[in-house]
């Protein structure tokens, strides 16, 4: 049960949060104080409504009940609270890469590469029925043969997905068993995003790293503007900002893939404040997904009289682009419409440069400066913002952190937007973050690389292609991955397929896995034998200084 | 003297109030992660039974425990009619188990103390009413007798009536 004082470490959102308090605007944070005390058997994962002869809790307490009615105990509730996670969150990748599969074969966007983009619909298919995309055999052949021999490897949909979640239903599985199981969905969920990355290329074509701004400071007052919320089909993404192209409209976007090019969407905001651009009257239309999106959305449209086009309806239609050209349509007549609405949006932007690739980064170089003891290794900072913690302030201290103490810093999706707003990813401050061993490497790297270096969105593979890239399997390498402000089941998915990889992998807040001894030591030591690096779930309170200092401590270490 | 009243149309059985008891007033730790791995196992002073009622002590105003305690262990505050037990002094011969008719006191996880619900007497408010998700739980002045509309409540510290 806890109150998070202060709530955002970013001041355009924060100036909102006074707004919202005098109009009776309920925001996150509000409904999260509304909802503490959170159920302390939910939060430790000791529950289960996988049937209906529950709800069922396992009590910690003496002379309670400690099993479910079909005879769950705790190790096996904690371990299933994982798997749930996980499968939830390896589906959101299938999710969308069959839309923009299908999005592909059904012409409405004729590929860049037309090769490319059918051998990687065919690499679809073969993972999708059976597992066996070419692209596996890119994987280290350890790594791969490791995971066969355990049996984790993807094997299409029916076994990855289908089977994973029956172990939900019963049956007499252990912890261990089960862990590799969910860890199995997990791959399969690496696999798909690879490939999605991949579909984007042969459509889209290679984008070069581009120059963005971010934050609420990018909105305009006088020009309709569409704000592209959450994740769907990127053909529709670039419809859309086709048919605004010469109409005067702007296209921005939140907890979406900024870079579908040639068009780039200015990242408005990042997750844990995705409701403030409504605030800020600027946006006349919201174009929202599922994945990412904030239910509470639909409500506050209203408020401020915002048009809502929803795109994961069950009568879709086929035309993408005829759907794309409404949707402008739309924001013009709602700007209209909306001309009385006050606007108030914030002075407050940061430059960023993103959407860095594999290829673009000298891999030789990055491996030498740590044999050189140049740098002391890698992280991966993954997430997006949790409203239990102050919104953005753990991940980027940790990342100032780590970048002071000479550790190359890679990031993706809404954590590299948290990071944009603070000018981690602005070249400019380069020197001033780094330390000098780091500095050197990035200015060896390139002439414009940022203190962190974004790999793209959540939705393409960058940070796997970047790990296969440095050509030695990762747990030859110093490398840690950490999530400090992780919400999604995705980002569970994705710390666990990078624990598969080898690379140990700290997570916030603590899974609800905890209640389960058995589960949470499997996650740290059984995983290390495994996989050589441990999924560690960390449940101490603890300063970012203390948490650069655990990472460095095991870098390297597993 | 202020007593816990249940609304048993708002109890959904969910265990938080046993849960939370456990961790702030039994644990030693008072914090979830580590509470529930507590050995001993902390022993919550709230049970939960079925019919949609959690039960503490109702701290009757005539206390067979009170009366059972060989040595005056169990003890009236005078200022705030709470019954709870004297620590110091106990020397768990279990009377009082023996004598409570809603069987809510316990052995402590070390067997030298009874132990029971004190309606968290040295804290500014019970835990069990704070950490109510549906406020099935309430804090009552019982002598002003129940305000108007709200004899649902079932009063702890005067018997069951009505109930």
């Amino acid at each position: 049960m806890e109150f998070v004082q202060k709530k955002t470490a970013d001041s355009a959102v924060e100036s909102f949060l006074l707004k919202a308090a005098e109009q009776g605007v309920a925001l996150v944070w509000d409904r999260y104080e509304g909802s503490l005390p959170q159920c302390g058997f939910c939060e430790t994962g000791l529950n289960c409504r996988d049937c209906l002869q529950g709800p069922c809790i396992s009590h910690p307490f003496r002379d309670q009940n400690k099993v479910g009615v079909c005879g769950k105990d705790k190790d096996i509730l904690g371990v299933h609270s994982f798997l749930r996670l996980i499968v939830h969150g390896a589906m959101a990748y299938f999710d969308q890469l069959a839309d923009f599969a299908e999005g592909v074969k059904s012409g409405a966007i004729s590929p860049k590469d037309k090769g490319r983009s059918d051998k990687v619909l065919e690499d679809i298919q073969a993972l999708l029925s059976n597992g066996t995309a070419a692209v596996m055999k890119e994987f280290p052949k350890g790594l791969v043969d490791g995971w066969k021999a355990k049996g984790v490897s993807p094997e299409g949909i029916a076994r990855d997905l289908f089977k994973v979640s029956q172990k939900l239903d019963g049956g007499t599985s252990g912890v261990k068993d089960t862990l590799l199981w969910a860890f199995k969905a997990a791959l399969s969920g690496c696999v798909a995003q690879v490939l999605q990355g991949r579909l984007k290329l042969a459509v889209f074509g290679e984008g070069d790293p581009e120059d963005v701004e971010v934050n609420l400071g990018v909105l305009q007052e006088g020009v309709p503007t569409i704000l592209l919320c959450g994740h769907f089909s990127p053909i529709l993404k670039q419809g859309i900002a086709e048919a605004a192209k010469g109409k005067k409209v702007a296209v921005m976007g939140v907890c979406t893939d900024p870079l579908i090019p040639p068009y780039t969407f200015a990242p408005v905001t990042n997750y844990g404040s995705q409701e403030i651009p409504i605030m800020t009257g600027a946006v006349d239309l919201i174009v929202a997904g599922d994945q990412c999106v904030n239910p509470s959305l639909a409500e506050l449209v209203k408020q401020w009289n915002v048009g809502l086009v929803q795109t994961e309806v069950l009568n879709r239609g086929g035309d993408l682009k005829g759907s794309a050209r409404k949707i402008v349509d739309q924001a013009q007549k709602a700007f209209d419409s909306r001309r009385k609405v006050s606007k108030d949006v914030p002075d407050i932007k940061e430059s960023a440069r993103i959407g860095f690739s594999a290829d673009g980064l000298d891999a030789k170089k990055i491996t030498e400066a740590i044999n050189k003891k140049k740098i002391k290794g890698l992280a991966l900072l993954a997430g997006c913002n949790n409203v239990k913690f102050t919104q953005d302030l753990e991940i980027i201290s940790l990342a100032r952190e780590l970048l002071k103490r000479d550790v190359f810093c890679v990031s993706e999706g809404c954590a590299s937007i948290s990071l944009a707003k603070y000018g981690l990813l602005n070249p400019q401050n380069r020197e001033s973050s780094c330390g000098k061993g780091l500095s050197d490497l990035l200015s060896s790297l390139g002439k414009d690389l940022p203190p962190v270096v974004d790999l793209g969105s959540c939705e393409n593979g960058g940070v796997t292609e970047f790990l296969l890239a440095l050509g030695k399997t990762p747990k030859e390498l110093p490398l840690v991955a950490c999530f400090p402000e992780a919400n999604r089941t995705k980002a569970v998915a994705r710390a666990a397929w990078t624990v598969a990889m080898g690379v140990p992998t700290y997570f916030w807040p603590f899974l609800p896995v905890t209640g389960s001894p058995k589960t949470t030591e499997a996650l740290g030591d059984f995983c290390q034998k495994v996989f050589g690096a441990k999924f560690n779930v960390i449940t101490e309170k603890m300063e970012p200084a203390e948490k650069a200092d655990l990472i460095l401590k095991n870098l390297g270490r597993g | 003297m202020e007593v816990i009243m249940v609304d048993r149309e708002k109890c959904t059985q969910c265990h938080t109030c046993a849960l939370w008891c456990g961790i702030e007033i039994g644990s030693v730790a008072k914090e979830l992660n580590q509470a529930i791995h507590e050995e001993p196992q902390p022993v919550p002073r709230v049970l939960v039974e079925g019919n949609n009622f959690p039960l503490h002590c109702r701290h009757c105003e005539v206390a067979p425990c009170i009366d059972a305690c060989p040595n005056g262990s169990m003890r009236r505050d005078p200022k705030t009619g709470l019954v709870y037990v004297h620590e110091p002094t106990c020397i768990a011969c279990w009377m009082c188990l023996m004598v409570c008719p809603f069987g809510i006191i316990a052995p402590s996880s070390s067997q030298h103390v009874a132990i029971k619900c004190d309606r968290c007497r040295n804290m500014e408010y019970p835990i069990c009413v704070e950490v109510c998700p549906t406020n099935a739980l309430k804090l009552q002045e019982t002598r002003k007798g129940l305000p108007e509309g709200e004899s649902h409540y079932v009063q702890y510290s005067k018997g069951l009536e009505g109930f």
